[in-house]
């Protein structure tokens, strides 16, 4: 192995690149509206912190999700749960209307951790399945009738409020990140996770009840997605069909792009930030650039796997 | 001896995985019209030889000749190429694939570069005639048929490529005792034909009955070839044991009655076990003692809560308990403990640091609630490095860059930090240096000492004579032999592992014929 000079651990060295690659997007947009308008809005507190309000969604998804990939596992039904989520709670309404959808992500938790965990049906399978019944079922919940669909004002505070020029959300994502942290770090959960991850036939034989902690990691995906979702309603006022459509590839990539392991076992939340951030920017800036839409994607699409193909050198993916 | 050039020669062979020397420096020569058995212990390198031969692995030094020419096979595909087939103990068939598919998996017959069905299922018809396997249907799918039968179609494949060479590695261990007489059978006129059989195989009536030469191997050497019959079952015993004055043991306690804390009773699972009968006293140390196989794991790991209805019963202290998981195990009332066959995938989660490891089993008792307490923690790996004298650079260092002996010091720390009743060791000291194999008996010996019960399974037999208290050999998915005190030695355990004493089964615990 020829590593540089400097010893940088393996899990390390994604969270660098990313970082690094967050620099490099904000030097080239700012490069491009220097020489196109002669400004830097890239670098002013106010962009920063409109890209951090519009990332939260996305960061509050991937922060649960994270707990899922550490897994090896993976939750694809996060577009959906965020839609039922959010439509659940408009149309309930009032002071419960944050609490039904949590309450709609903990059952979608429940039930993908069971089939996952408990049931032993590939997650990816599972998973998809699900959200796919969920799709169905939202739809049959417009069909016969209007239900209500617009965010609470309570939703829309804690979506697009602000506090000391803050926006809410950002605080909202920040409290997420405290708490994913505090589960990773600092509690047993944490460490079962970690094992369960890493070698789940060596955590069940040391008396880790590893489908438990499967469970309750699908259930904080839930209710992540979940709150991702009223948030997203809170935001654009409303709840609407698809809604979450536009996060799946986004938060599966910001917990890879932030080094997590695709297959289980490693990975920091700081990397997932990271990864966020990364993607809020890329996208952000290739907009600025009035780059078409088809482009956008084809670069987005092109840098994730590009940077995964960065990472992937030097480490052997099979155990 | 047939005096002609052999087919297949092997010189100065070695083969090290890693600091463990599988094999060294071995000449070996078997020759055509010939059956050949290889006789040694658990770990003699017998599996390594016939890997090397049959291409599956590359020798670290040495060469290797196939009828006078020096060969260098990169896989079996060019080892068949050459005429040498093996039929390993693992079955190596697909288990969706039909018959006739998998007997001609790697050459299958071709017609306009497209596998010619009919012709290959015709030639699998003949091919399993000859076996006496005229009812297996080479349309049939390979998961539907038995155990028995699917060794059948394994022998029917190796001899669709014509072997020249063909190795049986335990081959005959699955088989119906019919099927048995069909490979004897088989084996007499492959001789006639002139191909050369080499025989593994732990049951010395089939070595008698069979062979006319035989090699004993011992610790990746090869001690001696000679005819059948030049030698009784003693001496032959006596050459795979050898005389290796290996590790020392710390001193047992003369022979005592314990106080009982576990008692097993008639405890069946699937075809692994088959009624075993054991008691473990408090402070005692049982070895669990035969050939590789026998369901020792499988006990180890019924008791552990591992498999699903394993049926019988198990006290602890008198009381009926239940182990529905690991988990449920390792909490009272039963206390137990497990060390697993293979710290790599069983023990260890390799990439997370030595403190994560260690206390993975223990999170319970260093921590408040679901909050890891990091003074407890910090406080219980320092003690689990100390108790154990692990040598590590940090505690926070990944588990995998300690050598083997440390990592599974880590893989036993981990289970002493539950503070566990009663230990369940499964081969502890397998691919680890002298020097800590030392300290692992001295440790497990002083755990007795405290009252702990040990319950331990090794395939080294110097281990159980030189750790246990008393010895319970177990042949084919029951224990058929206790030996205590001075009972146990190399001899008693080496022929009731190999069931060749007086009466094949059943002996009554404590008898030696």
């Amino acid at each position: 192995m020829n590593f540089p000079t400097i010893n940088i651990s393996s899990e390390d060295k994604p969270i660098l690149i990313a970082s690094g690659f967050i620099l490099v997007i904000l030097l080239i947009g700012t490069g491009y509206t220097l020489a196109t308008q002669g400004t830097m809005p890239l670098l002013t507190v106010n962009y920063l912190l409109q890209q951090l309000q519009s990332g939260a969604f996305l960061g509050i998804a991937a922060a649960g999700l994270m707990l899922v990939i550490l897994h090896g596992h993976i939750d694809l039904s996060i577009p959906w749960t965020m839609t039922a989520a959010a439509m659940m709670a408009t149309t309930v309404g009032g002071e419960l209307a944050l609490p039904t959808g949590l309450a709609v992500g903990v059952c979608i938790g429940l039930v993908n951790g069971i089939g996952v965990g408990y049931l032993r049906v590939p997650s990816m399978i599972f998973t998809l399945g699900l959200d796919s019944a969920m799709r169905g079922l939202m739809v049959a919940h417009t069909g016969g009738y209007a239900p209500a669909d617009t965010a609470t004002p309570f939703m829309r505070f804690l979506a697009s409020g602000k506090f000391m020029g803050v926006p809410m959300s950002v605080f909202v994502w920040a409290f997420v990140s405290l708490v994913i942290v505090f589960l990773l770090k600092k509690t047993t959960f944490g460490k079962s996770i970690y094992a369960t991850g890493n070698n789940e036939a060596a955590a069940y034989l040391s008396g880790i009840k590893t489908r438990r902690v499967i469970l309750g990691a699908f259930v904080v995906s839930g209710v992540c997605a979940a709150l991702a979702g009223v948030l997203l309603a809170g935001y654009s006022a409303k709840a609407y069909q698809g809604m979450g459509n536009a996060f799946l590839l986004p938060s599966i990539a910001a917990v890879v792009l932030g080094g997590t392991h695709i297959l289980g076992g490693k990975g920091k939340y700081i990397g997932t930030l990271i990864g966020v951030v990364l993607l809020v920017l890329l996208n952000s800036v290739l907009s600025i650039m009035q780059m078409p839409e088809a482009g956008r994607q084809v670069i987005y699409g092109t840098v994730i796997i590009t940077m995964l193909l960065v990472y992937g050198r030097g480490q052997k993916v099979t155990s | 001896m047939p005096q002609s050039e052999p087919i297949l020669r092997m010189a100065g062979i070695s083969k090290s995985f890693g600091a463990t020397q599988a094999l060294q420096d071995v000449d070996f020569s078997c020759f055509t019209g010939s059956i050949h058995a290889i006789l040694g212990e658990n770990g003699a390198g017998k599996s390594t030889l016939i890997k090397i031969m049959s291409g599956v692995l590359d020798p670290t030094a040495g060469e290797l000749f196939v009828e006078g020419g020096l060969v260098n096979f990169q896989s079996p595909t060019q080892a068949a190429k050459d005429g040498v087939v093996c039929i390993f103990q693992e079955l190596s068939l697909v288990p969706d694939l039909s018959v006739a598919d998998n007997i001609f998996l790697d050459s299958p017959p071709k017609k306009w570069g497209l596998i010619d069905k009919k012709t290959q299922r015709e030639q699998a018809r003949v091919l399993l005639a000859r076996i006496k396997c005229g009812d297996i249907d080479p349309r049939a799918l390979v998961k539907d048929l038995s155990l028995s039968r699917r060794q059948m179609v394994e022998i029917a494949k190796a001899l669709s490529k014509k072997p020249k060479v063909l190795i049986l590695d335990e081959a005959t261990s699955a088989l119906s005792s019919q099927d048995v007489d069909t490979i004897y059978g088989l084996l007499g006129e492959l001789k006639d034909e002139g191909v050369c059989c080499l025989f593994i195989s732990h049951k010395m009536h089939e070595v008698e009955r069979l062979c006319d030469t035989l090699s004993v191997f011992r610790n990746g050497k090869h001690i001696e070839t000679f005819a059948k019959g030049a030698k009784s079952d003693d001496e032959i015993v006596k050459l795979m044991i050898g005389r290796t004055v290996d590790a020392q043991f710390p001193a047992k306690p003369p022979p005592k009655d314990y106080e009982t804390r576990l008692s097993i009773r008639d405890l069946k699972w699937e075809r692994q076990l088959k009624g075993v009968d054991l008691t473990l006293g408090r402070g005692e140390i049982v070895g669990l003692g035969g050939l590789d196989g026998q369901g020792q794991k499988e006990l180890l790991l019924a008791l552990f809560g591992v498999l699903r209805s394993v049926e019988g019963e198990v006290r602890v202290d008198d009381q009926i308990v239940h182990t529905g998981s690991p988990a449920e195990a390792k909490a009272s009332p039963t206390n137990f403990a497990l060390v697993p066959e293979d710290r790599k995938t069983e023990g260890l989660m390799l990439p997370m640091s030595i403190a994560d490891n260690l206390m993975i089993a223990s999170l319970d008792k260093i921590s408040d609630g679901p909050v890891v307490s990091p003074s407890k923690e910090k406080e219980a790996v320092a003690n689990g490095i100390k108790q154990l004298e692990i040598k590590v650079g940090s505690p926070h260092h990944a588990v995998s860059t300690l050598s083997g002996g440390n990592q599974q010091k880590v893989v036993i720390a981990k289970w002493l930090c539950t503070n566990p009743d009663i230990v369940l060791l499964n081969d502890p000291t397998r691919g680890i240096d002298v020097g800590t194999k030392q300290e692992i008996y001295k440790l497990i010996r002083a755990l007795a000492d405290e009252g702990k019960s040990i319950l331990l399974y090794s395939t080294d037999y110097d281990e159980l004579i030189g750790c246990c208290d008393r010895v319970a050999v177990m042949y084919d998915g029951k224990i058929t032999v206790e030996l205590k005190g001075d009972e146990i030695s190399e001899t008693s355990i080496v022929s009731a592992a190999l069931n060749i004493g007086d009466t094949p089964a059943h002996q009554k615990p404590g008898a030696m014929q």
